[in-house]
């Protein structure tokens, strides 16, 4: 609000409010701003913010619903997936094996040769499948009892953990594939694809740059070294997508990959490619 | 109620936070398991946080889980010397508790707070010196020491999530009064917490000198 920095003693005035969160937004910019510059000590912010916590006791004790852990453990677990880090149940399954994600020093390469790239990650895929399908029937349990959930507006985060209850939704239907999507090198798009045994693609993707102008993400899908084009989509600012394509052939070892293109439409890729995860082979029939 | 509770309390205090600690190390690491211990320890108190400033069941649900959902990717923020664990974990779930409060308010100015961590982080806190194991009677028995009207700004601002303006205009006292009003009122409380006469007596004057 004003443009002179605010003075020792106008800070030491606001402290309390600001140890409470209750300034105003310019206000409590000025108050931080003279802290982090002030060179005078401000025994009061201790005083009075070491007070506050306490406040926190004050409140009269209700149980949260049950169903609130599995809910909160199912969008962590598929947090972790969609970091593509290890889940509790795979932990023990993992044999030592060199790190998959040690940067790959090369440039990013035309489409077929993906392949090999993520043909290691594949195995993994197979693996992270299992916990999946149980993340799954968490996140369907959850999902259903939270119908009033649905109709609020979500944050970014929340966003996305409700398009990752999607895609496990769709990737425990049977001969559906859960497939990881890697960014590719200098890239930051993520997520998780789960492919339906007809074809269809169900995405969860987030950290994807925003679209602008004519631009649009396409989703493909890339048998051998013919690439389909499955589905053109915009993000906005918080960087999350969440899509479900139309069902097109596939077949395991099948790349899902998406592309930034400069404009929908396209029959094949001409923008650059952006994530990528390779779909497995058929899941095991039953876990023995 | 004698010499012997601070230190004895202090001591239960840091055995319990240097549990918390371990825990949120595992988080850190990935671990699945500590998250639900984690959850387990502070669901009830974390839930009962966001209830009370959201008054939506649901809507404090969603809180709590967008709060350890933070925990669970941002376990490695936290500061060991800047307070326990358990302050740390349960000013999340304020902080993001009057964030979906205020996003609700169309009338109050919403700061970029997303990446700001509440004030309480980044400092020491009494809780683990004094009000470890702090209930909601040795709270509220502090709080009957303020008068009606520091309780009042406290409450509007803490739990209501109110501003300074805000709280002005819904109580009708000027700018200057809701300043000193929320000072003097955590100054009180702070003494009545730590039992002490450190500082003026009990007679705390409304609107005295600043």
């Amino acid at each position: 609000m004003n443009e002179q920095p605010m003075t020792h003693d106008d800070a030491l005035d606001l402290l309390a409010l600001y140890v409470l969160g209750a300034l105003a937004p310019s206000d409590e910019a000025a108050v931080r701003e003279h802290l982090a510059t002030c060179a005078l000590a401000h025994p009061e912010l201790e005083q009075l913010g070491g007070v506050v916590p306490a406040l926190l006791a004050d409140v009269d004790l209700v149980e949260p619903p049950a169903a609130l852990r599995d809910r909160i453990m199912a969008a962590a677990r598929a947090d972790l997936v969609a970091r593509g880090g290890p889940t509790a149940t795979d932990q023990a399954a993992v044999e030592p094996q060199p790190p998959a994600s040690a940067a790959p020093a090369e440039a990013p390469r035309p489409f077929p040769s993906v392949a090999d790239r993520e043909a290691r990650r594949a195995a993994r895929t197979r693996r992270l499948d299992w916990a999946l399908r149980i993340a799954a029937i968490i996140a369907i349990v959850v999902v259903g009892a939270g119908g009033l959930l649905l109709q609020r507006q979500l944050d970014g985060s929340q966003r996305f953990d409700r398009a990752v209850a999607a895609v496990l939704d769709a990737a425990a239907r049977p001969g559906a594939r859960a497939v990881i999507l890697a960014p590719s090198e200098g890239m930051q798009g993520r997520g998780l694809a789960a492919v339906a045994s007809d074809g269809t693609v169900t995405l969860a993707m987030r950290d994807l740059p925003a679209t602008g102008g004519t631009q649009v993400y396409t989703a493909w899908v890339i048998v051998g070294s013919t690439p389909t084009s499955l589905a053109d989509f915009t993000v906005d600012s918080n960087g999350i997508a969440a899509v479900t394509t139309h069902p097109a052939p596939t077949q395991p070892g099948a790349i899902i990959a998406l592309t930034l293109e400069p404009n929908a439409g396209n029959a094949a890729p001409k923008g650059t490619i952006v994530s990528t995860g390779v779909t497995p082979a058929a899941p095991p029939a039953a876990t023995s | 109620m004698n010499e012997g509770q601070n230190g004895l309390r202090g001591r239960t205090v840091s055995a319990a936070d240097d549990a918390d600690r371990a825990v949120l190390a595992l988080v850190t690491d990935g671990q699945l398991d500590a998250l639900q211990d984690l959850y387990d320890r502070y669901r009830t108190m974390a839930y009962s946080i966001a209830l009370r400033i959201t008054t939506d069941p649901s809507l404090a649900e969603d809180v709590v889980q967008d709060a350890f959902l933070g925990v669970w990717r941002n376990a490695s923020r936290y500061v060991e010397g800047r307070g326990s664990v358990k302050t740390w974990l349960l000013s999340i779930v304020h902080h993001r508790a009057v964030d979906a409060v205020r996003r609700r308010r169309p009338t109050t100015a919403l700061p970029e707070r997303e990446d700001t961590p509440p004030m309480s982080l980044t400092l020491p806190d009494i809780w683990q010196e004094v009000a470890g194991n702090l209930d909601r009677d040795e709270i509220a028995s502090a709080l009957r020491s303020l008068t009606d009207v520091q309780r009042e700004a406290i409450e509007l601002a803490y739990w209501g999530g109110l501003t300074q303006q805000e709280i002005a205009a819904r109580t009708g006292a000027p700018l200057g009064t809701v300043k000193s009003r929320v000072r003097l009122g955590l100054l009180a409380l702070r003494r009545s917490l730590l039992g002490s006469d450190e500082g003026p007596g009990d007679t705390v004057v409304e609107d005295g000198p600043a």
